[in-house]
This record gives C-alpha cells, sequence and structure tokens, in this order.
C-alpha cells in the first residue's frame, strides 16, 4: 500500500509518522479517552481509547470535533490587557510576567483596601484544577471561593445530605431494575448510554421518568412523563402507592428511619389519582410503575446532576425522589444506591483522600461571612463554597460588604439566571481577571484574560469511578502561550501567597499529598499512558451504616430532616408547585400559558462551549425552542419558523423546532446561545428558597409567530 | 468475495450524530464543514402519548447493482473485488453528477475540488486492522461493519435471545 494512501487514511506507523498519543476529553464532565492521532506536533485525527473504561473507545460528537475545539480561530495565544471599554474586545498582548504582577498588585491592593474577601474567586468548566483554585482562595483569605457546581450538581448532593447524611450511587453492575429520573443520558454522558442499554438487553427493567421524548423513554418498560417542577408529587404519589400495599423494607424503616409516621401521614395527601392531576402521569401508569420499582429484587434511582434541583421547590423535590430509596430498603444494599466515598472531585472511588482537608486551608471561622450566607445559611453551612447566584446582588448591593474583584477560570456569565444581570455585575467591578481558551463574550468584559490550553496541551490527574485514573502528558505543544490552569494557579500563588509551602511544591507533590492516606503516587500512575485500575484497595462493602450508623443528626435516614427543623423549614420533602405555573399562578398563565423548561442537553452542544465549532454547530446552526406539533399548530407556526419565546421579562427570537420530543403544554430551549440567550428569560431572583438554585427547569411562558420570517424583528 | 456492508441497530440509536462528526474528522472535510458521508434522519410517527422518535444513520450502501457505476460516463466507479466496497477513482472523474443523481441514497459528495468522494467504508482503515471511523465512535454502539452474512448472524442471534428471554423471565407461569 502506497505511503499516500496511508497518510490519507490516518493509519498510525512508522511509514506515515503518525503517533498515538493517549490524552482525555474534557469539554463536558464524562472524561472520555482520546487517542491522539498526531502528526509533527500536530492533532491530525482523534478517536476513543479502548482501555478507557467508561467511554470504551467511543466519543460524542462534541469529542470528535475536539480538532476543531483545540485548533480553533477564536483561542487566546497570550495574556491579554484590554485597551477599550469593557465587551469591546479590544486588547493588547502582555507578556506572562506582566500580567501576573499587574494581577498580584492588583488584587493586593484591593485585598489591604476591602479585606481579602472583597476579591472572589470562580471556576465555571471544567473541574480537574478546582481544589487548587479552591486553597489559592482560601490561603489568601477570601471565603468567596464559587464554582459553577453551586448552581447545577451540588444541590442534588444538598439534598442527599439533609436526608441520609452523604451521597447515593447508583449500582448499575448488580441492579435488576433502573429508576432514570430526568436524566438524558445519550445527549448528556453519550458514552455512559450503552451502560443502560446493555442492562436492559440483559433483563434488567427501565422505568424512565421526565416529561421529554428520548431514546431512553422510547426503551423504558414504563415512562413517567411529567410536568417539569412536579418530580417532588410523583415521588410522594409512588410512596403512597408503596406504603399502601406494603412494599416498604418494614426491618429498614423501623430500625435506620426517623420520622416515618409524619411521612406516612403526608403521602396520604398523594393517592394516584391526585397525584396524577398534579404531574399529568396516569394512575394506572403510578401504580405499575410503584410495584415494579418496590418489588423488584434490587432497584436503583439514577439522579439527575441538576434537573430536579432546578425548580423553586428543588431540594425538596430531589428528596422526596431519593427518600424512596430508604422506603424500599435499597440504601448501600447490593443492586440499590450505594454510598461509595468519593475523591478529586466527585468521582465516587471509595478511595481515602485529604482533599477538603487541602482545599481548606484556612477554616470558615477565619474568614468573613461568605456571599450568600445571609439568605441561604444552610448552604453554607452544609456546601464547601459560596453560592453563586447571590453574587450579582451583593455586587450591585455592596451589602454586607464590597466585592470588588473577581479572578476567574472559565467565567461564562450566561450560566446565571437573568444573565445580563449578572453581566452588568461583572462590569461594575473594580478588576476582573479572566482565563479561558477562547475570547468569549465574558472574557471581553475582563481587565485581563489569560490563556489556558485545553486538556490535550497539559498533564493532569484523571479519576473515573470504579477507581481508574490516568496521568496525561501534553500530546501537543499548547496553543499560542496558552498554559495550565494549574500552573497559572501555582504561578500565583508564588505572588500572592508565597507562606503556603505545600501548595508551592507544585502539582503532583499536592497530588500525592491528597492521596497519601491511600497510598497512591502519581509516579505510579504515570507508568500506564492509557490509565490503570488502581488494584490491590480494600473492597468497599454494603450496608455499612450497620455498624456505623448514618452520619446525620439522628444517626439514621431522616424522612423528617433535623437540619431542615432546625432552620424554621418544614422537615418532611414537601410538594409545593413551581412558583410560576398553571396551577400556582394562573393569572400568569393566561398570558403565558405554556410551561418553560430550559438547558436539557443537546449532543453536539455543552453549555455555549461548542457554538464557535463548526463541526458541532452545523449539526444545530440556529437557536431553537422545541414546541409540540399541537402548540405550533394552534399558533400557526410553520417547521423552522421564527418565533418570539417570551417570558414576563425577556423575550428571544429563536426558530420553531416542532416535535414529539416534547409533550403538548410544554416548550424546551437550550440555554447560552449568543444570539438568542434562554437565562435572559428567567428573573435572577427566580430560585429555591433552600439552596439558591435557579428554577431553570419550570416557569411560564408563551411562543408567538413572527409574521415576517427571517426578517430582523 | 464476500460483500462487506455496514449494519444499524436502529434501537439504540440516539441521533447523536458522533458519526457524522467522525467521518469529517476522519476525511478532513474541513473547507466545507457541513460535507460528510453520513447523514443522520430523525423521524416521528404519531402523537402524544403515543408517538415515536427514531433516527437513521445513511452512508453509502455499497449496492450490489450499483447504479453509480452503470451511469458513470468517465468509468471512474468500481466495485473492489475482495469486499465489494464500491470505490470511485477520483483522477478519472470529471465532475458531471450523473451518480448524484442515479444514487437512491445521496451518497455521492462534490467536496471543494468538484469531484465525487463517497463512503469506502474507511477500506484502508479496515485493511489495517481499523473498524470505519463512524462504527468506532458509536457511544450507542448502533454501527458495525463486516461481511453481511457475519452481520445477519449476529442479528438473528440477538433476536433469538431477546425472544427466549421475554419467554423465560418475563411470564414463566404461562409457558
Amino acid at each position: 500500500m502506497s505511503r499516500e494512501i496511508l497518510v490519507k487514511a490516518k493509519i498510525p506507523g512508522a511509514e506515515t509518522g503518525i503517533e498515538v498519543k493517549k490524552t482525555i476529553c474534557l469539554i463536558c464532565g464524562a472524561q472520555c479517552g482520546i487517542d491522539a492521532y498526531v502528526k509533527d506536533g500536530s492533532l491530525v485525527k482523534v478517536e476513543g481509547t479502548a482501555e478507557n473504561p467508561v467511554s470504551r473507545g467511543t466519543l460524542c460528537s462534541k469529542g470528535a470535533s475536539s480538532r476543531q475545539w483545540i485548533n480553533n480561530p477564536e483561542r487566546v495565544h497570550t495574556p491579554l490587557l484590554r485597551t477599550g471599554p469593557r465587551g469591546s474586545g479590544r486588547f493588547m498582548p502582555i507578556s506572562w510576567d506582566e500580567a501576573f504582577e499587574r494581577i498580584a498588585s492588583g488584587l493586593t491592593k484591593i485585598k489591604e483596601e476591602s479585606g481579602p474577601e472583597s476579591v472572589v474567586f470562580f471556576t465555571g468548566y471544567p473541574k480537574w484544577y478546582r481544589p487548587f483554585l479552591k486553597r489559592l482562595a482560601h490561603s489568601f483569605g477570601s471565603p468567596n471561593y464559587f464554582t459553577e457546581s453551586g448552581t447545577c450538581f451540588l444541590a442534588t448532593v444538598m439534598a442527599n445530605h439533609l436526608t441520609y447524611g452523604t451521597t447515593l450511587w447508583p449500582d448499575l453492575k448488580e441492579t435488576k431494575c433502573i429508576l432514570n429520573w430526568c436524566r438524558n443520558a445519550p445527549y448528556s454522558q453519550a458514552p455512559g448510554y450503552a451502560t443502560y442499554l446493555n442492562a436492559a438487553s440483559r433483563g434488567v427493567k427501565l422505568i424512565d421518568v421526565g416529561p421529554l421524548s428520548t431514546t431512553l423513554s422510547a426503551q423504558a418498560d414504563i415512562h413517567l412523563r411529567l410536568r417539569p417542577g412536579t418530580s417532588g408529587a410523583l415521588a410522594l404519589g409512588l410512596a403512597h402507592v408503596i406504603i399502601e400495599e406494603n412494599l416498604y423494607d418494614r426491618e429498614f424503616v423501623e430500625n435506620w428511619t426517623l420520622g416515618f409516621e409524619e411521612y406516612r401521614s403526608y403521602v396520604q395527601g398523594f393517592p394516584p389519582k391526585t397525584t396524577e392531576e398534579i404531574t399529568g402521569v396516569p394512575a394506572e401508569t403510578i401504580v405499575k410503575a410503584a410495584r415494579l420499582y418496590a418489588s423488584s429484587e434490587s432497584a436503583s434511582i439514577v439522579q439527575s446532576p441538576s434537573v430536579t434541583v432546578h425548580h423553586t421547590n428543588g431540594i425538596q423535590n430531589h428528596r422526596a425522589i431519593t427518600a424512596l430509596i430508604g422506603l424500599t430498603g435499597n440504601f448501600d444494599r447490593k443492586g440499590g444506591n450505594r454510598v461509595i466515598p468519593e475523591s478529586y472531585y466527585h468521582t465516587p472511588t471509595g478511595l481515602k483522600s485529604r482533599e477538603a482537608e487541602f482545599e481548606q486551608s484556612r477554616p470558615w471561622e477565619e474568614m468573613a461571612p461568605r456571599v450568600g450566607q445571609d439568605r441561604y445559611p444552610l448552604w453554607c453551612s452544609m456546601m464547601d463554597e459560596a453560592q453563586a447566584t447571590a453574587l450579582p446582588f451583593q455586587i450591585q448591593s455592596g451589602k454586607p460588604y464590597p466585592i470588588r474583584a473577581m479572578l476567574g477560570f472559565a467565567v461564562n456569565y450566561r450560566m446565571w439566571p437573568g444573565s445580563d444581570f449578572m453581566k452588568e455585575g461583572l462590569e461594575k467591578l473594580d478588576f476582573f481577571v479572566d482565563t479561558d481558551l477562547f475570547m468569549t463574550d465574558t472574557a471581553k468584559l475582563a481587565d485581563i484574560v489569560l490563556p489556558s490550553c485545553s486538556s490535550f496541551e497539559r498533564r493532569q490527574l484523571t479519576m473515573y469511578s470504579p477507581r481508574y485514573a490516568v496521568w496525561t502528558e501534553p500530546v501537543i505543544p499548547p496553543v499560542g502561550e496558552s498554559r495550565s490552569d494549574v500552573d497559572i494557579i501555582l504561578d500565583l500563588a508564588r505572588r500572592l501567597i508565597p507562606h503556603d509551602s505545600l501548595l508551592l511544591q507544585g502539582q503532583e507533590a499536592c497530588l500525592d499529598w491528597i492521596f497519601e492516606p491511600s497510598g497512591i503516587k502519581m509516579d505510579d500512575i504515570k507508568k500506564h499512558p492509557a490509565g490503570c485500575f488502581l488494584e490491590n484497595l480494600p473492597p468497599i462493602p454494603y450496608e455499612k451504616y450497620r455498624t456505623s450508623g448514618f452520619p446525620t443528626p439522628s444517626g439514621k435516614m431522616e424522612f423528617t430532616s433535623l437540619v431542615l427543623k432546625n432552620a424554621g423549614i418544614d422537615p418532611l420533602p414537601v410538594y409545593r408547585e413551581p412558583a410560576q405555573s398553571p396551577l400556582s399562578t394562573p393569572d400568569l398563565a393566561k398570558e403565558y400559558p405554556l410551561i418553560l423548561t430550559t438547558g436539557a442537553r443537546l449532543p453536539m452542544f455543552m453549555h455555549s462551549r461548542m457554538y464557535r465549532v463548526p463541526w458541532a454547530r452545523n449539526l444545530r446552526r440556529d437557536p431553537m425552542v422545541d414546541i409540540n406539533p399541537r402548540d405550533a399548530r394552534a399558533r400557526g407556526i410553520p417547521p423552522e419558523g421564527w418565533v418570539m419565546l417570551a417570558t414576563p421579562r425577556e423575550s428571544i427570537r429563536v426558530k420553531a423546532n416542532i416535535t414529539e420530543f416534547v409533550p403538548p403544554g410544554v416548550v424546551n430551549m437550550y440555554h447560552g446561545f449568543p444570539s438568542a440567550d434562554a437565562n435572559t428569560l428567567i428573573d435572577p431572583d427566580y430560585r429555591d428558597p433552600i439552596s439558591g438554585y435557579p428554577g431553570f427547569k419550570s416557569l411560564l411562558c408563551q411562543v408567538i409567530k413572527i409574521q415576517d420570517n427571517g426578517g430582523n424583528k | 468475495m464476500s460483500q462487506y456492508a455496514f449494519s444499524f441497530d436502529v434501537s439504540r440509536c440516539s441521533g447523536c450524530m458522533a458519526c457524522v462528526v467522525a467521518c469529517q474528522d476522519q476525511n478532513d472535510f474541513v473547507a466545507d464543514e457541513t460535507v460528510a458521508f453520513r447523514h443522520v434522519t430523525k423521524y416521528e410517527e404519531g402523537e402524544c402519548p403515543s408517538a415515536r422518535i427514531s433516527y437513521f444513520s445513511l452512508a453509502c450502501q455499497q449496492c450490489g447493482d450499483a447504479p453509480c457505476i452503470i451511469v458513470c460516463p468517465a468509468g471512474a466507479i468500481s466495485r473492489r473485488q475482495e469486499d465489494g466496497t464500491v470505490l470511485v477513482d477520483r483522477d478519472l472523474c470529471v465532475g458531471c453528477h450523473s451518480c448524484e443523481l442515479a444514487c437512491p441514497f445521496g451518497a455521492p459528495k462534490f467536496p471543494e475540488d468538484g469531484k465525487m468522494a463517497k463512503c469506502d467504508l474507511c477500506v484502508t482503515r479496515r485493511e489495517n486492522g481499523m473498524k470505519p471511523a463512524c462504527v468506532r465512535v458509536c457511544p450507542a454502539q448502533a454501527l458495525d461493519v463486516g461481511p453481511i452474512e457475519e452481520l445477519s448472524k449476529k442479528k438473528a442471534e440477538k433476536a433469538s435471545i431477546a425472544i427466549l428471554k421475554s419467554l423465560i423471565f418475563v411470564s414463566p407461569k404461562e409457558l
């Protein structure tokens, strides 16, 4: 075969000069293994890493687009100093030294004038460098460390901690029944999707919950297609059947739970007929699902990382869902939902680590109160960060103290509810540093932009469940002068916190220190370029509560949370209608009769990260709202016709994607689109009162046909 | 000769379109990022609550009686003896688009140089022990490639096991 043909087909080998190097994709959180095909220092192709236990050699449309994501014309090549007005995009290149000097002196000056708490530290995606950034914030003296997880995943952790004192992971390998609650894995974590399909082909029963008609709901034995925002009522309705029909686990409930009688009495209010009226799920389907879930030999609930907590009753809805785990005795039982201690950014590996100790270099008591602590005291007492949704309010009010500077990594103001309000907040800061791969609309607001590099261009540790670890080295040179986020943090630490001797020892030394209790060393992981299973570690037993109880105030699973009770909040997982809904605000619903749900994943996008990547963007060029054919007909909307998607707060111009993906009465809009930002539709104060989380997934809207299709109305 | 072909499991496909992008990455469709040898189509049938949404990922079918071979005036399209793959010799192609008119599947593409290009089942990759890029990438494992006899055998076994499982495990008392 001629060399030319081999080169064209990108066959690796000495003849073509193409080398396969191991790295990972961090466009989303699935962390799929990547085989990077590299020729003369350039990336010529990507493929999934066959050895990776999570992605098994596959990728999704985002990961497959890696080449255009990395070699993207919008990459930032050097540190930049803003020369024009905020948002103008006018910058001039400066050296790394100058950038670090300016940042160090700017932040130090503000710290001296207004206290370290007036400097906030924020990180968007990804997650791998977060322990380093949190330590930097606290060593600097600021309690105000925020992550995007503070509006995404962490409220599910909070809900589970309120009831169980711990988080819970589905035991998918062993289970006989999967209750998949509002999680469209084929789109959100595509490589994990095969796990469900393969389970179904083993005979595992699948119950799918969610308003959307997905590939999983089509495969499911039962699909509970509920109205957005009513998960809590549905869960209580399932509990009603389970208790009425004596399908609950008496031994577990009697010995290991608190408040069962109050819970039993509360769920009396949710018989199948009433639950049908609230949720829209037929009563007989609810009964069928409750019987299947509760009478299976074992059953696992797959929780969504955010969908169920993105409601104004999010925490309590989520508590109602996971209460079913204890009720049926599936807690930490084989095939149920397991307790697996997490390490290195919420990876359930069961490894002992000093991650929390590493991050919390200064105790909370020695720092000022956190942003959001006045309004969300429970969030701040239970979670290890400030509450991001409160940030724009404090920037504007200056109460209880002024916020003057942000050191940001991958900040995206479009993730906030009422995103324009957060944008105004960033514009008001005295000093804003953003670190990103790309010149994003948020980076354009910064005083200094630092170029970070992709996972292909840096060294990092990645961990997977169950107990798989990879250490990756750069597979291509960095684009321009871009650098690894951790290297940037360490260089800033040298200038800002020279007293932090542990952090200054560097990336590997810090990770060795964190994993010292497990005896894991980075040098050992590095020996396996595609990663390795961490062997010879003690197995994680089931039913650990039988010897150690529950890490809750009562030592039991709490149907009635003592933490909530002491905070003056209803201790039961009560159901409340979304703050905007056809039932709770019927007058508003006359003008805005459709339920708007935003942020459900599309396969080619990840928040607003992929819009600039042509291969991904071409799969869906325009901002589109999903609307059911019945609702489109009633409004005379033609396929792909332009419409206004309107809420009382704002309206955006989008195309109509007429589809049965959404049920009648519900419309679904993807978020973060630069020309049609769904989060401008939502009031910045439309939030869950316990967690502070935005109610992204249930509010009211109207869709109006634009007469002059394609015109600029 | 053993005829090679793709197989596609419609029950697994979620319409994620990774196959489309993997094809573009493999074949360097960077000048016009809309060109790919794979096309994913969504189809909806019925109305809520009984609506069904399905997806189909289509590429060149490597037809047994390929109309593109017959109509090509330049004799640029031929069948490879070893595995039945339909190949185009781009040096001979005159860019007349006859194959595009004749093909019932929309397989022939015309990148920026105006000459026909189409899916060749990643013939060079297969000869080097690798699967086609679209098959390798598919997170749902809905795509496969192989001699058609082997693919049919796999499908027959899968269907038989599904039938057996429903008979043995679901309703034992009714047997």
